[in-house]
Protein backbone atom coordinates (compact mmCIF):
# COMPACT_ATOMS: atom_id res chain seq x y z
CA UNK A 1 0.00 0.00 0.00
CA UNK A 2 1.44 3.44 -0.70
CA UNK A 3 0.99 6.39 1.70
CA UNK A 4 -0.79 9.23 0.92
CA UNK A 5 0.41 12.07 0.50
CA UNK A 6 -1.13 15.48 2.49
CA UNK A 7 -2.22 17.67 0.44
CA UNK A 8 -2.42 21.30 3.26
CA UNK A 9 -3.56 23.30 0.40
CA UNK A 10 -7.32 21.92 0.18
CA UNK A 11 -7.85 23.40 4.46
CA UNK A 12 -6.65 26.45 3.22
CA UNK A 13 -9.09 26.90 0.47
CA UNK A 14 -11.81 25.22 2.96
CA UNK A 15 -10.69 27.75 5.57
CA UNK A 16 -11.89 30.90 3.00
CA UNK A 17 -15.24 29.34 2.95
CA UNK A 18 -17.56 30.94 5.87
CA UNK A 19 -17.60 28.29 8.85
CA UNK A 20 -15.45 26.47 6.89
CA UNK A 21 -12.29 27.17 9.22
CA UNK A 22 -14.00 25.58 12.11
CA UNK A 23 -12.76 21.71 10.33
CA UNK A 24 -9.34 22.87 12.13
CA UNK A 25 -10.66 22.15 15.51
CA UNK A 26 -11.70 18.91 15.29
CA UNK A 27 -9.95 16.04 17.75
CA UNK A 28 -11.90 13.24 15.80
CA UNK A 29 -14.10 11.73 18.90
CA UNK A 30 -16.98 10.97 16.66
CA UNK A 31 -19.77 12.61 18.91
CA UNK A 32 -20.87 13.63 15.42
CA UNK A 33 -21.02 9.57 14.78
CA UNK A 34 -23.12 8.79 17.52
CA UNK A 35 -26.25 11.38 17.20
CA UNK A 36 -25.89 11.54 13.49
CA UNK A 37 -29.23 10.07 11.85
CA UNK A 38 -27.59 9.91 8.18
CA UNK A 39 -24.66 7.41 10.06
CA UNK A 40 -27.44 5.66 11.36
CA UNK A 41 -29.45 4.95 7.89
CA UNK A 42 -26.52 4.27 5.89
CA UNK A 43 -23.45 2.40 5.56
CA UNK A 44 -20.87 4.92 3.91
CA UNK A 45 -22.26 8.37 5.61
CA UNK A 46 -19.76 9.08 8.91
CA UNK A 47 -19.29 13.06 9.93
CA UNK A 48 -16.21 11.74 11.61
CA UNK A 49 -15.05 10.35 8.68
CA UNK A 50 -15.58 13.04 6.17
CA UNK A 51 -13.77 15.59 8.90
CA UNK A 52 -11.09 13.20 8.70
CA UNK A 53 -10.68 13.31 4.89
CA UNK A 54 -11.11 16.95 4.99
CA UNK A 55 -7.93 17.27 7.60
CA UNK A 56 -5.77 15.27 5.17
CA UNK A 57 -7.03 17.08 1.89
CA UNK A 58 -8.98 14.20 -0.13
CA UNK A 59 -10.19 16.92 -2.01
CA UNK A 60 -10.93 14.50 -5.08
CA UNK A 61 -13.13 12.02 -2.53
CA UNK A 62 -15.04 15.04 -1.03
CA UNK A 63 -15.43 17.64 -3.64
CA UNK A 64 -17.93 15.84 -6.53
CA UNK A 65 -21.57 15.57 -7.43
CA UNK A 66 -22.32 12.11 -6.07
CA UNK A 67 -19.72 12.48 -3.17
CA UNK A 68 -21.01 11.27 0.63
CA UNK A 69 -21.19 14.70 1.33
CA UNK A 70 -24.47 15.21 -0.15
CA UNK A 71 -26.12 12.59 1.99
CA UNK A 72 -25.98 14.93 5.58
CA UNK A 73 -29.83 15.14 6.73
CA UNK A 74 -28.65 18.83 7.75
CA UNK A 75 -30.17 18.47 10.60
CA UNK A 76 -27.81 20.15 12.68
CA UNK A 77 -27.61 17.67 16.00
CA UNK A 78 -23.39 17.23 15.36
CA UNK A 79 -23.69 21.03 15.66
CA UNK A 80 -25.37 20.93 18.69
CA UNK A 81 -23.22 18.38 19.98
CA UNK A 82 -19.63 19.07 19.16
CA UNK A 83 -17.34 19.31 21.88
CA UNK A 84 -15.39 21.38 19.93
CA UNK A 85 -17.32 23.90 17.93
CA UNK A 86 -16.52 22.16 14.78
CA UNK A 87 -19.62 22.76 13.61
CA UNK A 88 -19.15 20.16 11.23
CA UNK A 89 -22.82 20.59 9.05
CA UNK A 90 -21.71 23.88 8.48
CA UNK A 91 -18.21 22.58 7.12
CA UNK A 92 -19.83 19.79 5.48
CA UNK A 93 -21.89 22.98 3.81
CA UNK A 94 -18.76 24.83 2.92
CA UNK A 95 -17.25 21.47 1.46
CA UNK A 96 -20.65 21.61 -0.56
CA UNK A 97 -19.95 25.01 -2.10
CA UNK A 98 -16.53 24.14 -2.64
CA UNK A 99 -18.40 21.50 -5.48
CA UNK A 100 -19.96 25.05 -6.06
CA UNK A 101 -17.04 26.75 -7.39
CA UNK A 102 -15.40 23.71 -9.64
CA UNK A 103 -18.82 22.94 -11.13
CA UNK A 104 -19.62 20.15 -9.49
CA UNK A 105 -22.95 20.64 -7.97
CA UNK A 106 -25.86 18.24 -8.06
CA UNK A 107 -28.28 18.83 -11.13
CA UNK A 108 -30.93 19.20 -8.31
CA UNK A 109 -28.97 21.89 -6.65
CA UNK A 110 -28.65 24.04 -9.51
CA UNK A 111 -32.25 23.90 -10.80
CA UNK A 112 -33.86 25.03 -7.11
CA UNK A 113 -30.86 27.66 -7.08
CA UNK A 114 -31.58 28.68 -11.00
CA UNK A 115 -35.53 29.19 -9.61
CA UNK A 116 -34.54 31.20 -6.60
CA UNK A 117 -32.64 33.69 -8.40
CA UNK A 118 -34.83 33.85 -11.00
CA UNK A 119 -38.14 34.62 -9.35
CA UNK A 120 -36.83 35.33 -5.82
CA UNK A 121 -38.97 32.15 -4.69
CA UNK A 122 -37.99 28.56 -4.12
CA UNK A 123 -40.91 26.70 -5.63
CA UNK A 124 -42.46 27.74 -8.73
CA UNK A 125 -45.94 29.45 -8.94
CA UNK A 126 -48.11 27.56 -11.13
CA UNK A 127 -51.81 28.38 -12.48
CA UNK A 128 -53.33 26.25 -10.01
CA UNK A 129 -51.76 28.38 -7.26
CA UNK A 130 -53.53 31.44 -6.96
CA UNK A 131 -56.36 29.64 -8.14
CA UNK A 132 -56.35 27.29 -4.71
CA UNK A 133 -55.66 30.44 -2.88
CA UNK A 134 -58.95 32.38 -4.06
CA UNK A 135 -60.43 29.11 -3.19
CA UNK A 136 -59.04 29.61 0.60
CA UNK A 137 -59.88 33.21 0.52
CA UNK A 138 -56.36 33.98 0.66
CA UNK A 139 -54.60 36.98 -1.32
CA UNK A 140 -53.59 36.44 -4.26
CA UNK A 141 -49.81 35.97 -4.44
CA UNK A 142 -47.64 38.85 -6.20
CA UNK A 143 -44.00 38.51 -7.74
CA UNK A 144 -41.91 39.80 -5.03
CA UNK A 145 -38.76 41.98 -5.47
CA UNK A 146 -36.40 40.00 -7.47
CA UNK A 147 -34.38 42.52 -8.99
CA UNK A 148 -33.13 43.55 -5.84
CA UNK A 149 -32.17 40.32 -4.87
CA UNK A 150 -30.14 39.71 -8.02
CA UNK A 151 -28.56 42.93 -7.24
CA UNK A 152 -26.99 42.10 -4.18
CA UNK A 153 -25.55 38.54 -5.34
CA UNK A 154 -23.88 39.90 -8.57
CA UNK B 1 -57.52 42.97 28.03
CA UNK B 2 -53.77 41.77 26.90
CA UNK B 3 -52.13 44.21 24.86
CA UNK B 4 -52.33 43.61 21.04
CA UNK B 5 -49.02 41.92 19.48
CA UNK B 6 -47.92 43.26 15.84
CA UNK B 7 -46.68 41.30 13.91
CA UNK B 8 -44.63 40.68 9.80
CA UNK B 9 -45.26 37.15 8.87
CA UNK B 10 -42.69 35.71 6.94
CA UNK B 11 -44.47 32.91 5.08
CA UNK B 12 -41.48 31.84 3.02
CA UNK B 13 -41.89 29.95 -0.30
CA UNK B 14 -43.28 26.52 0.83
CA UNK B 15 -46.49 27.24 2.61
CA UNK B 16 -48.12 30.23 0.75
CA UNK B 17 -47.45 28.15 -2.76
CA UNK B 18 -47.07 24.59 -1.49
CA UNK B 19 -49.33 24.55 1.56
CA UNK B 20 -51.94 27.32 1.71
CA UNK B 21 -54.16 25.64 4.20
CA UNK B 22 -51.05 26.48 6.33
CA UNK B 23 -51.21 29.64 5.68
CA UNK B 24 -55.10 30.07 6.03
CA UNK B 25 -54.90 28.52 9.38
CA UNK B 26 -52.39 30.93 10.84
CA UNK B 27 -54.92 34.16 9.47
CA UNK B 28 -58.05 32.33 10.75
CA UNK B 29 -56.50 31.53 14.38
CA UNK B 30 -54.26 34.66 15.37
CA UNK B 31 -57.54 36.36 14.69
CA UNK B 32 -58.63 35.12 17.49
CA UNK B 33 -56.53 35.53 19.77
CA UNK B 34 -55.31 39.60 18.61
CA UNK B 35 -52.65 38.95 16.87
CA UNK B 36 -52.30 41.42 14.39
CA UNK B 37 -50.20 40.27 11.10
CA UNK B 38 -48.61 42.76 9.04
CA UNK B 39 -48.01 41.54 5.70
CA UNK B 40 -44.58 43.25 4.19
CA UNK B 41 -44.12 42.75 0.50
CA UNK B 42 -40.57 42.93 0.03
CA UNK B 43 -39.65 39.51 1.28
CA UNK B 44 -38.38 36.94 -1.08
CA UNK B 45 -37.21 33.47 -0.23
CA UNK B 46 -35.60 33.32 3.38
CA UNK B 47 -33.48 31.62 1.40
CA UNK B 48 -33.69 27.81 1.96
CA UNK B 49 -30.75 26.32 4.60
CA UNK B 50 -30.06 23.33 2.47
CA UNK B 51 -30.05 24.09 -1.41
CA UNK B 52 -29.14 27.23 -1.67
CA UNK B 53 -26.90 27.72 1.31
CA UNK B 54 -25.22 24.52 -0.23
CA UNK B 55 -24.44 26.78 -3.10
CA UNK B 56 -22.84 29.58 -2.07
CA UNK B 57 -23.08 30.95 1.59
CA UNK B 58 -22.59 34.09 1.20
CA UNK B 59 -24.88 34.77 -1.38
CA UNK B 60 -27.09 32.74 0.83
CA UNK B 61 -26.62 35.29 4.03
CA UNK B 62 -26.56 38.60 2.12
CA UNK B 63 -30.38 37.42 1.45
CA UNK B 64 -30.83 36.88 4.24
CA UNK B 65 -29.71 40.23 5.58
CA UNK B 66 -31.66 41.85 2.91
CA UNK B 67 -34.84 40.33 4.73
CA UNK B 68 -34.68 41.20 8.07
CA UNK B 69 -33.51 44.40 6.93
CA UNK B 70 -36.85 44.42 5.06
CA UNK B 71 -38.46 44.11 8.27
CA UNK B 72 -36.10 46.33 10.20
CA UNK B 73 -37.02 49.03 7.85
CA UNK B 74 -40.44 48.79 8.51
CA UNK B 75 -40.38 48.40 12.12
CA UNK B 76 -41.49 45.31 12.70
CA UNK B 77 -40.61 41.86 14.03
CA UNK B 78 -40.89 38.52 11.97
CA UNK B 79 -42.59 35.84 12.83
CA UNK B 80 -41.87 32.92 11.12
CA UNK B 81 -44.22 29.51 9.94
CA UNK B 82 -41.22 27.61 8.37
CA UNK B 83 -38.62 25.98 10.96
CA UNK B 84 -36.29 26.56 7.46
CA UNK B 85 -37.07 30.04 7.75
CA UNK B 86 -37.01 30.02 11.05
CA UNK B 87 -33.31 28.38 10.90
CA UNK B 88 -31.86 30.97 8.15
CA UNK B 89 -32.83 34.13 8.73
CA UNK B 90 -31.81 33.34 12.95
CA UNK B 91 -28.63 31.67 12.12
CA UNK B 92 -28.17 34.74 9.73
CA UNK B 93 -28.25 37.25 12.53
CA UNK B 94 -25.97 35.13 14.71
CA UNK B 95 -23.22 34.65 12.06
CA UNK B 96 -23.51 38.69 11.67
CA UNK B 97 -23.77 39.04 15.19
CA UNK B 98 -20.73 36.60 15.40
CA UNK B 99 -18.33 38.08 12.92
CA UNK B 100 -18.83 42.02 12.41
CA UNK B 101 -15.98 41.80 9.26
CA UNK B 102 -18.99 39.87 7.61
CA UNK B 103 -21.70 41.92 8.56
CA UNK B 104 -19.57 44.69 6.86
CA UNK B 105 -18.95 42.45 4.14
CA UNK B 106 -22.97 41.84 3.39
CA UNK B 107 -23.72 45.41 4.45
CA UNK B 108 -21.36 46.48 1.51
CA UNK B 109 -23.67 44.52 -0.59
CA UNK B 110 -26.76 45.90 0.85
CA UNK B 111 -25.82 49.50 -0.03
CA UNK B 112 -26.73 48.96 -3.43
CA UNK B 113 -30.04 48.48 -3.11
CA UNK B 114 -30.10 51.49 0.12
CA UNK B 115 -30.41 48.79 2.45
CA UNK B 116 -28.54 47.98 5.83
CA UNK B 117 -28.93 44.81 7.92
CA UNK B 118 -28.56 46.65 11.69
CA UNK B 119 -29.27 43.66 13.89
CA UNK B 120 -32.62 45.27 16.07
CA UNK B 121 -34.72 43.18 14.61
CA UNK B 122 -36.68 40.18 16.53
CA UNK B 123 -37.07 36.86 14.35
CA UNK B 124 -39.63 33.95 16.41
CA UNK B 125 -41.29 30.92 15.31
CA UNK B 126 -45.01 30.95 15.31
CA UNK B 127 -45.36 28.34 18.12
CA UNK B 128 -42.22 30.56 20.32
CA UNK B 129 -44.55 33.57 19.96
CA UNK B 130 -47.39 31.56 21.36
CA UNK B 131 -45.54 30.88 24.11
CA UNK B 132 -43.26 33.48 24.87
CA UNK B 133 -45.97 36.36 23.99
CA UNK B 134 -49.29 34.78 23.63
CA UNK B 135 -49.26 32.67 26.79
CA UNK B 136 -50.95 29.77 27.43
CA UNK B 137 -53.56 31.56 29.42
CA UNK B 138 -54.24 33.47 26.38
CA UNK B 139 -54.35 30.26 24.18
CA UNK B 140 -56.66 28.40 26.46
CA UNK B 141 -59.55 31.52 26.41
CA UNK B 142 -59.31 31.21 22.59
CA UNK B 143 -61.04 27.64 22.49
CA UNK B 144 -64.44 26.34 22.56
CA UNK B 145 -64.03 22.61 21.85
CA UNK B 146 -61.17 21.62 23.10
CA UNK B 147 -59.44 18.63 21.72
CA UNK B 148 -60.23 15.96 24.95
CA UNK B 149 -58.78 12.43 23.94
CA UNK B 150 -57.05 13.40 21.20
CA UNK B 151 -53.40 12.00 21.01
CA UNK B 152 -51.32 13.62 18.85
CA UNK B 153 -48.13 12.88 18.29
CA UNK B 154 -45.55 15.34 18.27
CA UNK B 155 -42.64 15.70 15.61
CA UNK B 156 -40.47 18.84 16.62
CA UNK B 157 -37.96 18.64 13.49
CA UNK B 158 -34.68 19.99 13.16
CA UNK B 159 -34.58 22.96 12.71
CA UNK B 160 -36.64 24.69 15.33
CA UNK B 161 -34.19 23.64 18.13
CA UNK B 162 -30.79 22.91 16.72
CA UNK B 163 -28.60 24.23 17.23
CA UNK B 164 -29.32 25.64 20.90
CA UNK B 165 -26.51 27.86 20.46
CA UNK B 166 -28.46 29.46 17.84
CA UNK B 167 -31.88 28.97 17.98
CA UNK B 168 -32.49 29.88 21.81
CA UNK B 169 -35.90 28.12 22.23
CA UNK B 170 -35.73 25.16 24.06
CA UNK B 171 -33.44 22.40 25.57
CA UNK B 172 -32.48 20.35 22.16
CA UNK B 173 -32.86 16.79 24.02
CA UNK B 174 -35.96 17.17 26.22
CA UNK B 175 -38.17 19.88 24.80
CA UNK B 176 -41.22 21.07 25.89
CA UNK B 177 -42.65 23.96 23.83
CA UNK B 178 -44.94 21.95 21.82
CA UNK B 179 -46.01 19.44 24.69
CA UNK B 180 -47.45 22.48 26.40
CA UNK B 181 -49.08 23.88 23.37
CA UNK B 182 -50.62 20.58 22.63
CA UNK B 183 -51.80 20.83 25.97
CA UNK B 184 -52.96 24.14 26.14
CA UNK B 185 -55.63 22.76 23.15
CA UNK B 186 -56.77 19.92 25.84
CA UNK B 187 -55.40 17.19 23.43
CA UNK B 188 -52.78 14.98 24.72
CA UNK B 189 -49.30 15.04 23.48
CA UNK B 190 -47.58 11.72 23.20
CA UNK B 191 -44.17 11.06 23.17
CA UNK B 192 -42.44 8.20 21.14
CA UNK B 193 -38.96 6.98 20.95
CA UNK B 194 -38.27 8.69 17.33
CA UNK B 195 -39.88 12.21 18.42
CA UNK B 196 -36.39 13.95 17.72
CA UNK B 197 -35.61 12.44 14.14
CA UNK B 198 -34.91 14.22 11.32
CA UNK B 199 -37.70 13.86 8.21
CA UNK B 200 -34.64 12.99 6.29
CA UNK B 201 -35.88 15.55 3.49
CA UNK B 202 -32.72 17.19 3.69
CA UNK B 203 -30.59 14.33 2.86
CA UNK B 204 -30.04 13.62 -1.17
CA UNK B 205 -30.49 9.71 -1.23
CA UNK B 206 -33.09 7.48 -3.25
CA UNK B 207 -33.60 5.30 0.11
CA UNK B 208 -32.88 7.02 3.26
CA UNK B 209 -35.32 9.89 3.51
CA UNK B 210 -38.08 7.72 3.57
CA UNK B 211 -36.62 4.81 5.94
CA UNK B 212 -36.63 7.79 8.22
CA UNK B 213 -40.12 8.54 7.53
CA UNK B 214 -41.02 5.17 7.72
CA UNK B 215 -39.09 5.08 11.38
CA UNK B 216 -40.96 8.21 12.75
CA UNK B 217 -44.52 6.69 11.88
CA UNK B 218 -43.63 2.95 13.37
CA UNK B 219 -42.69 5.04 16.41
CA UNK B 220 -45.86 7.29 16.65
CA UNK B 221 -48.26 4.20 16.00
CA UNK B 222 -46.43 1.80 18.60
CA UNK B 223 -47.91 4.89 21.53
CA UNK B 224 -51.39 4.88 19.57
CA UNK B 225 -51.34 8.04 18.31
CA UNK B 226 -54.62 9.36 16.62
CA UNK B 227 -52.98 11.99 14.72
CA UNK B 228 -49.53 13.59 14.58
CA UNK B 229 -48.60 17.34 15.26
CA UNK B 230 -45.52 19.52 13.26
CA UNK B 231 -44.99 22.63 12.66
CA UNK B 232 -43.09 22.73 9.81
CA UNK B 233 -44.02 22.46 5.63
CA UNK B 234 -40.62 20.62 4.68
CA UNK B 235 -41.40 17.99 7.30
CA UNK B 236 -45.05 18.03 6.57
CA UNK B 237 -44.26 17.20 3.04
CA UNK B 238 -41.95 14.33 3.99
CA UNK B 239 -45.08 12.54 6.06
CA UNK B 240 -48.07 13.43 4.43
CA UNK B 241 -47.18 12.58 1.17
CA UNK B 242 -44.38 10.09 2.66
CA UNK B 243 -47.17 7.79 3.79
CA UNK B 244 -48.67 7.37 0.33
CA UNK B 245 -45.39 6.42 -0.97
CA UNK B 246 -44.43 4.15 2.10
CA UNK B 247 -47.86 2.34 1.43
CA UNK B 248 -46.16 2.32 -2.13
CA UNK B 249 -43.07 1.09 -1.71
CA UNK B 250 -42.84 -0.15 1.59
CA UNK B 251 -46.16 -1.98 1.61
CA UNK B 252 -47.53 -0.48 5.50
CA UNK B 253 -50.44 2.25 5.93
CA UNK B 254 -50.20 3.89 8.88
CA UNK B 255 -53.37 6.12 8.30
CA UNK B 256 -52.11 8.89 10.59
CA UNK B 257 -53.47 12.64 9.82
CA UNK B 258 -50.38 14.67 9.87
CA UNK B 259 -51.49 18.37 11.40
CA UNK B 260 -49.80 21.58 11.19
CA UNK B 261 -50.07 23.23 15.15
CA UNK B 262 -52.28 26.28 13.72
CA UNK B 263 -54.61 23.61 12.45
CA UNK B 264 -54.95 21.78 15.28
CA UNK B 265 -55.11 25.39 17.05
CA UNK B 266 -57.72 26.43 14.65
CA UNK B 267 -59.72 22.79 15.00
CA UNK B 268 -59.93 23.57 19.14
CA UNK B 269 -61.04 27.44 18.32
CA UNK B 270 -63.95 25.37 16.61
CA UNK B 271 -63.29 25.80 13.18
CA UNK B 272 -64.51 23.18 10.40
CA UNK B 273 -61.76 21.29 9.04
CA UNK B 274 -62.34 22.98 5.87
CA UNK B 275 -61.89 25.69 7.12
CA UNK B 276 -58.53 25.55 8.37
CA UNK B 277 -57.60 23.50 5.11
CA UNK B 278 -57.40 20.22 6.28
CA UNK B 279 -59.37 18.64 3.25
CA UNK B 280 -56.41 18.95 1.02
CA UNK B 281 -54.40 16.69 2.94
CA UNK B 282 -53.72 13.45 1.79
CA UNK B 283 -54.71 11.78 5.23
CA UNK B 284 -58.25 13.02 5.94
CA UNK B 285 -59.42 13.84 10.12
CA UNK B 286 -62.72 12.51 10.18
CA UNK B 287 -61.90 10.34 12.47
CA UNK B 288 -60.50 13.24 15.23
CA UNK B 289 -63.80 15.24 14.28
CA UNK B 290 -65.58 11.95 15.66
CA UNK B 291 -63.64 12.04 18.40
CA UNK B 292 -64.53 16.07 19.10
CA UNK B 293 -67.71 15.29 18.86
CA UNK B 294 -67.86 16.91 15.85
CA UNK B 295 -68.42 14.70 12.81
CA UNK B 296 -72.22 15.72 11.74
CA UNK B 297 -70.26 18.09 9.11
CA UNK B 298 -69.28 16.11 6.10
CA UNK B 299 -65.22 16.56 4.65
CA UNK B 300 -65.60 18.26 1.36
CA UNK B 301 -63.66 16.25 -0.74
CA UNK B 302 -61.44 18.26 -3.26
CA UNK B 303 -59.38 16.69 -6.08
Amino acid sequence: MTQRKLDFSFREKLNKIVGGNHHNYCYQCGSCVAVCPAARFSDDFNPREILLKTLLGEEEDLIRSDSIIWKCTNCYSCYERCPQDVRPVEVIIALKNLCAEQGVLPGDINKFSETLIKTGRSVIITSTVNRRRQELGLPELKDVNVKELQTIIE
Amino acid sequence: MAKKISVAPFWGCMIPVKYPQMELSVRKTMEQIDVELVDLDQFTCCPDPIYFKARDKIQWLTIAARNLAVAEEAGQDIVTMCSGCTSTLLEAKFMLAEDSKLKNQVNEKLKKINKEYKGTVKVKHIVVMLRDDVGVQRIKESINRPLIGVKVGIHYGCHLLKPSQIMHIDDADYPSLLENLIQALGATPLTHREKLLCCGKGCMDDEMPLEMTYEVFDSMESVGVDCMGLICPTCFNSFDMGQILIARKMNREFNLPVIYFCQLLGLAQGFAPEEVGLHLHRIKVDRIMEMIGASEKPLEMVA
